[in-house]
């Protein structure tokens, strides 16, 4: 359990649609300043009243959303709305494949619909288009399931998506899933997840009826080793951002302790996620994306869970395999696998901390991400943090921030602001930023190194993680001559005056929400 | 109306804006839309035009004012203007473009109308809501602008320059390198051409193109709303053409432009003669290699209305591939259909192409299959092998279930690179030529 879930409610199953994060959990999302202030001004409330002055692209949670469900297996997604929204699938469509393929999955065709929304849709609604789309989905591609996502335009001329759904649902052998997430009614584009998790929660997640013998001590049987397993099966709950390397190595870090890992919900089948309640125990590895999934989970099959830390480097590692342990009394066998695993760790970190020691190094991304990985940089290697920015700040990294023990340490959050992390960055002259995706591209154009914060290729998880995510920051100091031919002929778009005010100066008390 | 699209080859238009937007240098885009569809858009061009990036200031760099439900409850103009003012003080940039998202458009802001107030700071504002239709819409509305407010009028006009359309920064990936040639041809025959979007054009070059004697529109669906403009406001015609791929189809071009503006006869066919020589001299390095390994293919072009064709007479009267089926994506209007058929009249190959309208990328493959004799088990069978699919990206898998080869050539492509190569012009055929042929030896 998540002693900062302790006093949040999970039951929304009978809502269309979940509340936004900014009234479920309340979030800060902009802020400039150090981190013990921010953990104070969080704890009273103010820095979630805070917005800014010049704002710059973020992200959509109709993005986040779909990233979730388009990667269940044999699904097809259909995007209600213009052209535009998830038209990125252009672009990363074909990376399916390779996502599949590394996990051993059949390869699959990536399926979209868009319904089109034009002018004339606006005026009359689209619910006609969408019904068309749906049941050409069904007709062309028998999908398992169907799942609409729906966009700002028919969410602001009020299409009812849901009454759709209930006409259609029996009459086809796929199931159909609405997840409302239109853009404009989130700033926390992590509300996506939720809305997302809501619609396979309501219609994917139907538990299996098991069927019986006629021989009844063949039953007990079964249902003996069937408890058994389950007793001993961890739930381990991936996110859009790891890789599969990730995957098996928290998997083999779990199984360490004799029990039974198993990753979900990304790429699964639809019969892996009927299959979810059957375990012992849920494991978040970042609550931006599942304390909303693992709090309905408890709530409707009363399997406990735990929400603490992402396990990057050294230390959080160690400590999310002993929250587990601690579940399962294995605190012993978990002591001798993390001695284990250090000794050999630190071993093979000696030459990079060597190298990297004393080096500035600054960290940009999801919250929970950043703070851990930023630890590791600080506690594993040595390196002297000179700053972190966050997308948000909520109540789920309270601890993480207190233990940085670097009350001092710069904090910006800022969901991309690429301009205030620019100004910040320029002022604290690091020599490696780690950072999200859309964020290294300017900090290259800076004339910083830097390596991505996380990547679907790149193991960064786990005690090999540790050792990955070393090796990268090594290397991106090895020839940095990429980064300075790039900042001395490239201009980047942002004025003299920018850079030269106070970065605090474009943050603003926000109007209600 | 409209339908539903399957796997669509397009963005919409706030998209097409963006992209057209981050084809011009020093130009910064101030999005009034929710947070998310800035740089979610310019993410699609980023990624699939080739890995063409963000541009000057694109991505999430883009100011945007980020609304939210309380602004579409009580609208978003104050918000606006904070950032429209906020953004002249932050961000570096010759030309300033309000563009807008579909809740701000819905809701009933102005957005036009804030721009204005800010028209002696380089600010200009256009409507480019999603719902307005696909790429090429934002495209025509953003040119149409700056036809409008940035080219300055000018009585004079110069009978030798005229302004290239058409031609969509990242939605035609190879849109720099095809400007660059098309420029450097038409300078050849005494041609000065006004291209908006190549790595040397600035706004000021921009505000001269009122000198223009004729806009030239490369695409049958796209630039002719913005030449349309530039006639009413600027006094300038139009004439439709063709983005020119290959030897056969640059020439027809420079003829035709050059009749248009009164170029020399002569010169011009003294150039084509010249360039038809340089191509056909690389060109003759494939000869052994292609002849002694066949090289030949049955050609499955699937692309939209800007390259369709444009490939098809390429890959059929120039190159020399049987051109089997030809599909055109986002032409929908019969009557435009039926125009856009008939150009099909000027291929030379023995074998006419099937050409065939459809939107739905699930449903090529269908077309594929209805126009060639099924394998009914017969122990000799003709198969449509070997062949070779020139498509979009998204045509990958149908390639996949053909066996046959594949390049990606019409929007979008995300599995090669393309920085300064184009495929316009004589030299652009022989990089053509090259990407598709390396397809057919990467192995050895």
């Amino acid at each position: 359990m998540s002693k900062y879930s302790e006093e949040l409610s999970y039951g929304f199953a009978g809502q269309v649609a979940p509340p936004v994060r900014e009234t479920r959990i309340g979030v800060c999302s902009a802020y400039c300043g150090e981190c013990g202030q921010l953990v104070a001004d969080v704890q009273s409330g103010c820095a979630q009243l805070q917005s800014r002055k010049f704002a710059q692209s973020g992200g959509c949670q109709l993005m986040l959303a779909v990233g979730i469900v388009s990667s269940l297996t044999n699904v097809v997604i259909i995007v209600h709305s213009p052209l535009g929204c998830c038209s990125g699938f252009t672009g990363t469509g074909g990376t399916r494949k390779t996502t599949r393929s590394s996990r051993g999955k059949a390869s699959e065709d990536f399926v979209w619909i868009h319904t089109n929304l034009d002018e004339q849709d606006v005026v009359q609604g689209g619910v006609d288009k969408l019904r068309d789309a749906v049941l050409y989905a069904e007709k062309e591609y028998h999908p398992d399931a169907i799942i609409i996502a729906n966009g700002c335009v028919p969410g602001i001329i009020g299409d009812d998506i849901d009454s759709l759904v209930s006409e259609l649902d029996s009459r086809l052998s796929a199931k159909i899933v609405p997840v409302h997430c239109e853009g404009f009614k989130s700033r926390y584009v992590a509300s996506g997840y939720d809305s997302a998790y809501h619609g396979v929660l309501r219609h994917l997640v139907d538990p299996v009826v098991k069927e019986r013998s006629a021989i009844a001590e063949e039953n007990e049987q079964r249902d003996a080793l069937e408890q058994y397993q389950i007793s001993r099966t961890v739930n381990i709950f991936n996110v859009g951002s790891n890789s599969n390397g990730d995957e098996v190595e928290l998997s083999r870090i779990v199984a360490s302790l004799g029990l039974i890992p198993r990753v979900l919900p990304l790429n699964a089948t639809l019969d892996d996620l009927s299959h979810i309640g059957e375990a012992a125990l849920n494991v978040s590895i970042c609550a931006t994306h599942d304390d909303y999934l693992l709090g309905h989970l408890h709530e409707r099959f009363g399997t406990p869970y735990i929400i603490d830390t992402l396990p990057i480097g050294i230390k959080s590692t160690n400590r999310w395999l002993r929250e587990i342990a601690k579940y399962f009394h294995l605190e012993e066998e978990a002591e001798r696998v993390i001695k284990l695993e250090n000794d050999v760790l630190n071993m093979a970190l000696a030459p990079y901390r060597e190298f990297l020691r004393g080096k500035k190094v600054y960290v940009g991304g999801g919250e929970t991400r950043i703070l851990t990985t930023a630890a590791f940089f600080k506690d594993d290697l040595g390196m002297e943090l000179v700053g972190v920015k966050a997308h948000n700040v909520d109540r789920f990294v309270e601890e993480i921030v207190e233990e940085l023990h670097e009350p001092q340490l710069h904090i910006t959050v800022a969901a991309g602001q690429p301009a205030e992390e620019l100004a910040v960055i320029r002022q604290l002259k690091p020599d490696l930023y780690v950072g999200h995706m859309g964020a290294n591209g300017w900090v290259t154009r800076l004339g910083v190194p830097n390596i991505p914060l996380f990547g679907m290729s790149f193991n960064f998880m786990g005690y090999s993680g540790a050792f990955e995510l070393a090796r990268k920051s090594a290397k991106a100091l090895k020839n940095t001559n990429f980064i300075k031919n790039v900042s001395q002929n490239v201009a980047l778009p942002l004025s003299k005056e920018w850079f030269e005010r106070d970065v605090r100066l474009n943050i603003k008390e926000t109007e209600q929400i | 109306m409209s339908t539903f699209i399957e796997r669509p080859k397009s963005s919409c238009a706030l998209g097409g804006a963006l992209t057209t937007l981050a084809g011009l240098n020093r130009v910064v885009p101030i999005v009034h839309a929710a947070g998310g569809c800035a740089a979610g858009l310019s993410g699609v061009y980023s990624t699939a035009a080739g890995y063409s990036g963000t541009g000057y200031c694109g991505g999430n760099m883009m100011p945007t004012t980020n609304i939210a439900e309380n602004n579409v409850v009580f609208g978003g103009e104050d918000r606006l203007a904070e950032q429209i003012e906020n953004t002249l003080f932050a961000m570096d940039g010759d030309l300033y473009v309000v563009v807008t998202g579909c809740q701000v458009e819905i809701i009933g802001d102005d957005a036009k109308a804030i721009a204005r107030q800010y028209a002696d700071k380089n600010v200009i504002g256009v409507s480019t809501p999603g719902f307005l239709g696909n790429t090429l819409r934002g495209y025509d509305a953003v040119v149409s602008a700056l036809a409008e407010f940035v080219i300055a009028p000018q009585e004079k006009k110069d009978p030798k320059t005229v302004n290239i359309l058409g031609v969509v920064p990242g939605h035609d990936v190879f849109y720099r390198g095809n400007l660059e040639e098309i420029k450097r041809l038409l300078w050849l025959i005494g041609v000065r051409a006004n291209t908006f979007f190549s790595v040397t054009d600035t706004v000021e070059d921009i505000r001269g193109y009122g000198d223009a004697a004729l806009s030239v529109v490369l695409a049958p669906n796209v630039g002719i709303l913005p030449a349309e403009k530039i006639q009413d406001v600027h006094g300038t015609p139009y004439i439709l053409s063709e983005i020119p791929v290959g030897p056969s189809g640059t020439a027809a071009f420079l003829r035709q432009v050059g009749a248009a503006v009164g170029a020399d006869p002569k010169r011009i066919e003294e150039v084509i003669a010249f360039e038809s020589g340089y191509y056909y001299s690389y060109l003759n390095g494939l000869v052994d290699t292609y002849s002694d390994l066949d090289f030949g293919r049955y050609a499955i072009i699937s692309a939209d209305g800007y390259y369709a064709h444009a490939l098809t007479r390429f890959i059929a009267n120039d190159f020399g591939w049987v051109p089997h089926l030809t599909t055109i994506n986002d032409i929908t209007e019969e009557a435009d259909q039926a125009r856009y058929k008939k150009l099909f009249d000027d291929i030379t190959s023995e074998t006419k192409p099937v050409v065939v309208f459809e939107q739905q990328a699930g449903q090529i493959i269908k077309h594929v299959r209805s126009s060639w004799a099924l394998n009914h088990n017969e122990k000799y069978y003709d198969a449509l092998a070997p062949a070779y699919v020139i498509g979009s990206g998204i045509d990958a898998g149908l390639a996949e279930k053909l066996g046959a080869n594949f390049l990606a050539v019409p929007f979008p492509v995300s599995n090669r690179v393309v920085l300064n190569k184009g495929i316009a012009g004589f030299r652009g055929g022989l990089t053509l030529i090259e990407d598709l042929i390396t397809q057919l030896v990467s192995a050895r």
